[in-house]
């Protein structure tokens, strides 16, 4: 599904990812984990078509998406849940999803129908603004916005940075639901998080990927994962 | 005094048909477009140019000019404008002045350089609370109050709206979500343009037209956006009236002073609510 091979990439000079490569096979929910700085958001800004990476290559179902712009990546069927919660707080919970339905062609009824789906609480809060709800309800928002239109690959940037135990066991559980229905690209801090849920783990440090986990018993063994940070 | 209060309502009025556009494009694209001063200019020669086609008749050579306006400011955008998305405002400020140079020569050549007189195109003066005021005067308080409710409800209710205001906030997130923004900051630009030209069409029989008259206009309207706060409409229209207000009442006390007190207001409202660029 999704090919990275030997990616560089830049902000200006200062030069941040070296020689990155990794793959997203169908339905699997690859982690990448690594400590602040370390490039994972530059990685997915990169996939997504926020960033252009320098060298390598970046293919997609076999068709090369790097230099394509975001909206062209998004709409071939990757979608880019941002950090930070970043909803559009002046429009309500519908509008958002109304926003997110309208490229793809889905009614509204569908859109909400899709998140209710994975979120029924949700439906209580359709007509408020989205700047009033609460992180871990903007991050369900977002992930649900993300799924409309039956994406193939989401690209999910620190899912439960900032949020309280209990909220993360919400985002959890929209996770688990969406496991094998659609392949996930997660940045992730928690290692916690990333044993309950990985398929393969990439760690990455200062820019590169050090280590490729795929046995699961290494994946919940937070100790050594910690080693690799 | 009523009278200061009607000019400055008059001038408020102007001044949010012509903001509103700079305050969007400034908003969401963040340049800093000082062709809408131009584009403001335009509008008022092509009225000039195309009242004797319509007959003399105000409104059609009112839309037929800022119909006309319609390609020149796509030209600007598609060619000029859009090239500088996502690059230092320095360029962008460097680039738009250029075409104002441009524009201006263009305008001086076709049209020369000497003031022309427009007359009021009502032409009736209402009466009350035993004062007389030009009925054109409150038809362009009127009108900058009907834009204002189109566009309240224009980016509440339409998709282009929700996605212009989506836009303001994150432009990032809007493409995520597989939209081409860049096509709706071009509606956006044209639309604004056009205002400005609406702008420049009516204030055209209050002032004289000359090829310079979009530039103390563009400024003052900048500072209506630094006080509204950018790509806000509720914002722009309360500041236009305002600082409308400011011009009119200084004028009044000190007539030198009316342009410059509008900036030393700008300047307070800084200080307390410094806006990100």
């Amino acid at each position: 599904m999704l090919r990275v091979k030997n990616i560089d990439a830049s902000y200006g000079h200062a030069k941040v990812l070296h020689a990155i490569s990794l793959e997203v096979n169908s339905g699997e929910m690859v982690f990448i984990a690594g400590r602040n700085g370390a490039g994972k958001t530059t990685l997915l800004k990169s996939i997504a078509g926020f960033l252009t990476p320098s060298t390598g290559s970046i293919t997609f179902d076999d068709s090369s998406i790097m230099g394509l712009p975001a909206e062209k990546i998004a709409l071939s069927g990757i979608r880019y849940v941002f950090q930070d919660k970043r909803v559009f707080s002046q429009l309500s919970v519908k509008e958002n999803l109304e926003l997110a339905a309208y490229p793809v062609k889905v009614s509204t009824a569908d859109a909400i129908q899709k998140v209710v789906s994975i979120y029924p609480k949700i439906e209580k809060f359709l007509n408020l603004r989205a700047g009033s709800l609460s992180g871990g309800q903007r991050q369900i928002l977002l992930i649900g916005r993300a799924l409309i239109g039956n994406p193939k690959l989401l690209l999910i940037d620190e899912p439960t940075e900032g949020l309280a135990a209990g909220t993360i066991n919400d985002i959890l559980n929209v996770l688990a639901t969406m496991k094998g229905k659609v392949s996930m690209l997660i940045v992730e801090q928690n290692l916690s998080v990333v044993g309950m849920l990985a398929d393969k783990v990439y760690m990455m440090k200062e820019g590169k990927i050090v280590q490729e986990i795929t046995e699961k018993s290494e994946m919940t063994n937070k100790a050594k994962l910690e080693q690799c940070l | 005094m009523i009278n200061t209060i009607a000019y400055g309502l008059t001038i408020g009025g102007i001044l949010y048909i012509i903001s509103i556009g700079l305050s969007l494009t400034f908003g969401t694209m963040r340049i800093v477009n000082f062709a809408h001063g131009l584009i403001y200019t335009i509008g008022a020669y092509f009225l000039i140019t195309l009242l004797p086609i319509a007959r003399d008749n105000f409104i059609l050579g009112a839309v037929l000019a800022v119909l006309a306006v319609v390609p020149i400011s796509y030209i600007i955008e598609r060619f000029v404008v859009r090239k500088l998305y996502g690059v230092s405002i320095d360029y962008a400020i460097i680039a738009t002045y250029a075409v104002v140079l441009i524009g201006v020569d263009l305008i001086k050549w076709i049209w020369g350089a000497s003031p022309i007189p427009l007359s009021d195109p009502v032409g009736i003066d209402v009466a009350f609370l035993g004062i007389t005021l030009p009925l054109y005067r409150l038809i362009i308080i009127l009108l900058a109050v009907v834009i204002f409710i189109g566009l309240s409800i224009f980016f509440k209710k339409t998709m282009v709206g929700k996605i212009v205001t989506a836009a303001l906030e994150d432009k990032d997130a809007v493409r995520s979500l597989g939209i081409n923004v860049d096509k709706y900051f071009a509606y956006i630009f044209v639309m604004g343009s056009s205002l400005a030209a609406l702008g420049g069409v009516l204030y055209a029989p209050i002032t004289s037209v000359h090829p310079y008259m979009g530039s103390m206009v563009l400024l003052l309207s900048f500072a209506v956006v630094l006080v509204g706060g950018l790509g806000n409409i509720k914002g722009t229209f309360v500041a236009a009236f305002a600082l409308g207000m400011v011009m009119s009442v200084t004028g009044r006390l000190w007539g030198p002073a009316a342009e410059t007190m509008v900036f030393v207001v700008m300047g307070i409202v800084l200080i307390f609510k410094p806006i990100e660029v």
